[in-house]
């Protein structure tokens, strides 16, 4: 195996060698599994409500804003846990080739914590389908929201681990994504100005309500411009993390 | 092997490192030694790729660490024991120093069985004591079975069994013929222990040579206590600096203790107490700094051997 195979190897079982990643990766579980098992109950009990062409995808994908907050939350923690600690010391005296441990850390914390994200939202819509059978579970939805969600969840992650390096703190890290995630799309819109409204358009948050909801601050907003500005902030902010790892003492 | 040429480390107006140079050699304990604040840790991060030199290089086997693909097989390294995470185990601390250099995972249990922390291996580190964590640091530094280790002040905080099997350690890994840097603020640890130190002062190398002559650079000090030691003083006088301390003893500077008992023999001269007195790191350290000695009645000596302040 190759230095990058070994540093993976060992960024896997840093994540799930902490008690933190387990309770964290759980507690998502009990929440998107139990959004989808409440979807899936709330539309057996008023069959009426739910449209003719539903399907199971259509009831469990909202719950991917709740994955999408374990994702961010798990991969600001994991990204974060060697700096609270003076734990990079023995990481980089592990594997010094820092483009090598920059390439493990953001590829295996993205492709981990998102790819549990989309396990679990795929169990919610199997658990959707499963309380009630009738609204069908189509392939083409099945593609279509595994996808969408798997793509938005991904660049959630990375701008998560982006910003855990550019921060090294894991408090830091966390009050900043859930400031662009959730607090400052929220705060932006609600201003009267014209300006707020755009800035609002452009945080990430705003593009992952789109994705999830198909609505956001602006009616300019599409699929296309909400995931550009995604992909914009995470790789903005995996740029930036980089160019601390590669650039800066270990600290 | 390690090599370091021309070493600089500037963080902002402080020059922690200054221009250092000097290469450690396999089949030795390297004394790394200085004050506190000297210089010694920053210099070890650089030897190890952590922190970046503001020039100079520092290379091992030949090779920049920083572009080693297994490190772990080439240079063991104990920096800072604090550094690991308390919620993993040691054991799983050491898993994945093994995973991340490719090295089979049956070797973590060897090498807690090495240190003594079987036992305690599948507890989380949160526990650990400052010992248990100095002893998982070097099962980490073992893990490759290196032949070059480096060890920042080691026997901090151990108590003397700890200090005790340190020392042995790090002799049993000079005589396999690995290359050894220890650095410690204290004379006396390294001289029990070094074959050859390196004494650095404000980033700067000040000495380059064997304990011994180091030490003899410094000046023997011996304290004398005789019945007789008015005749004494006569006898010495003529060799070496004599200061009386109280009406029966007597410090003598710039000669052996051996030295000083066969010329009371000789003369004969009965004695009581003989004591070469302890030489502090600061003795060392401001014998090697004054650039010359200005008390006449205290001038050692200065070891030929020695390269004195590049
Ligand atoms: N990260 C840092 N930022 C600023 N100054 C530092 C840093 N690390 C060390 N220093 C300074 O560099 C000097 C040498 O420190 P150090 O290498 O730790 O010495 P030693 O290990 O010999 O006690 C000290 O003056 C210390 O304050
Ligand atoms: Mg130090």
């Amino acid at each position: 195996m190759s230095a990058l195979g070994w540093a993976a190897a060992a960024e896997w079982s840093r994540i799930w060698t902490v008690r933190s990643s387990w309770l964290l990766a759980g507690a998502t579980m009990l929440v998107v599994l139990g959004i989808g098992t409440l979807v899936g109950l709330d539309a057996s009990g008023s069959p009426s409500d739910v449209p003719a062409d539903a399907s199971a995808w259509d009831g469990g994908r909202p719950t991917a804003m709740f994955a999408l907050f374990g994702v961010l939350a798990l991969a600001v923690v994991t990204s974060t846990a060697d700096h609270g600690h003076g734990g990079m010391v023995p990481t980089l005296q592990w594997t010094p080739r820092r483009t090598v441990l920059l390439a493990a850390r953001v590829g295996v914390i993205v492709l981990t914590t998102a790819g549990l994200g989309l396990l679990l939202v795929t169990g919610a819509c199997l658990l959707v389908w499963a309380i009630v059978p009738e609204v069908g579970l189509g392939v083409d939805g099945a593609a279509e929201v595994v996808g969408g969600t798997g793509y938005l969840l991904a660049v959630g992650a990375a701008l998560a681990v982006g910003l855990g390096l550019v921060l090294r703190s894991t408090a830091g890290g966390l009050v900043s994504v859930i400031a662009l995630v959730l607090v400052l799309p929220m705060l932006l819109a609600q201003l009267p100005y014209d300006w707020s409204l755009d800035l609002a358009t452009v945080m990430p948050g705003s593009g992952a309500l789109y994705l999830v909801f198909g609505e956001g601050p602006s009616d300019d907003m599409t699929t296309t411009s909400a995931r550009l500005t995604l992909a914009s902030w995470a790789v903005g902010a995996v740029v930036a993390g980089g160019w601390r790892l590669l650039r800066s003492d270990a600290g | 092997m390690i090599s370091v040429r021309g070493l600089t480390k500037q963080y902002g107006g402080v020059r922690a490192v200054d221009d250092l140079t000097f290469d450690v050699e396999p089949g030795k304990v390297t004394g790394f030694l200085g004050p506190n604040g000297a210089g010694k840790s920053t210099t070890m991060r650089m030897v190890l790729g952590l922190d970046r030199p503001t020039a100079g290089t520092a290379e091992v086997a030949g090779r920049r660490y920083a572009d080693l693909a297994a490190p772990l097989r080439e240079v063991g390294a104990l920096l800072d024991a604090g550094a690991v995470h308390p919620g993993r185990s040691g054991r799983a601390h050491l898993r994945i120093a093994a995973r991340s250099n490719g090295i089979t995972v049956r070797r973590v249990d060897e090498v807690l069985a090495q240190v003594g922390l079987d036992r305690v291996a599948r507890r989380r580190t949160k526990g650990y004591s400052l010992g248990m964590r100095q002893r998982l640091g070097i099962a980490g530094a073992l893990l490759g079975d290196p032949p070059v280790l480096v060890f920042d002040e080691p026997v901090n905080g151990l108590d003397l069994d700890g200090v005790r099997w340190i020392r042995g350690l790090l002799r049993g890994f000079a005589d396999e013929g690995r290359t050894v840097l220890v650095s410690s603020h204290l004379m006396s640890e390294m001289q029990l222990v070094a074959d050859r130190v390196l004494v650095i002062g404000r980033g700067r190398l000040l000495a380059d040579a064997g304990i011994e002559d180091v030490l003899r650079g410094l000046g023997h000090r011996v304290r004398v206590r005789s019945p007789r030691a008015e005749q004494l003083h006569g006898v010495l006088a003529d060799r070496a600096a004599v200061e009386r301390v109280t009406a029966e003893e007597l410090e003598v500077t710039g000669l052996a203790a051996a030295e000083v008992g066969d010329l009371a023999h000789a003369a004969g001269v009965p004695v009581h107490r003989l004591a070469e007195a302890e030489q502090s790191l600061e003795q060392a350290y401001l014998a090697l700094t004054e650039g010359s000695v200005e008390h006449a009645g205290h001038a050692p000596e200065r070891p030929a051997a020695a390269e004195v302040g590049r």
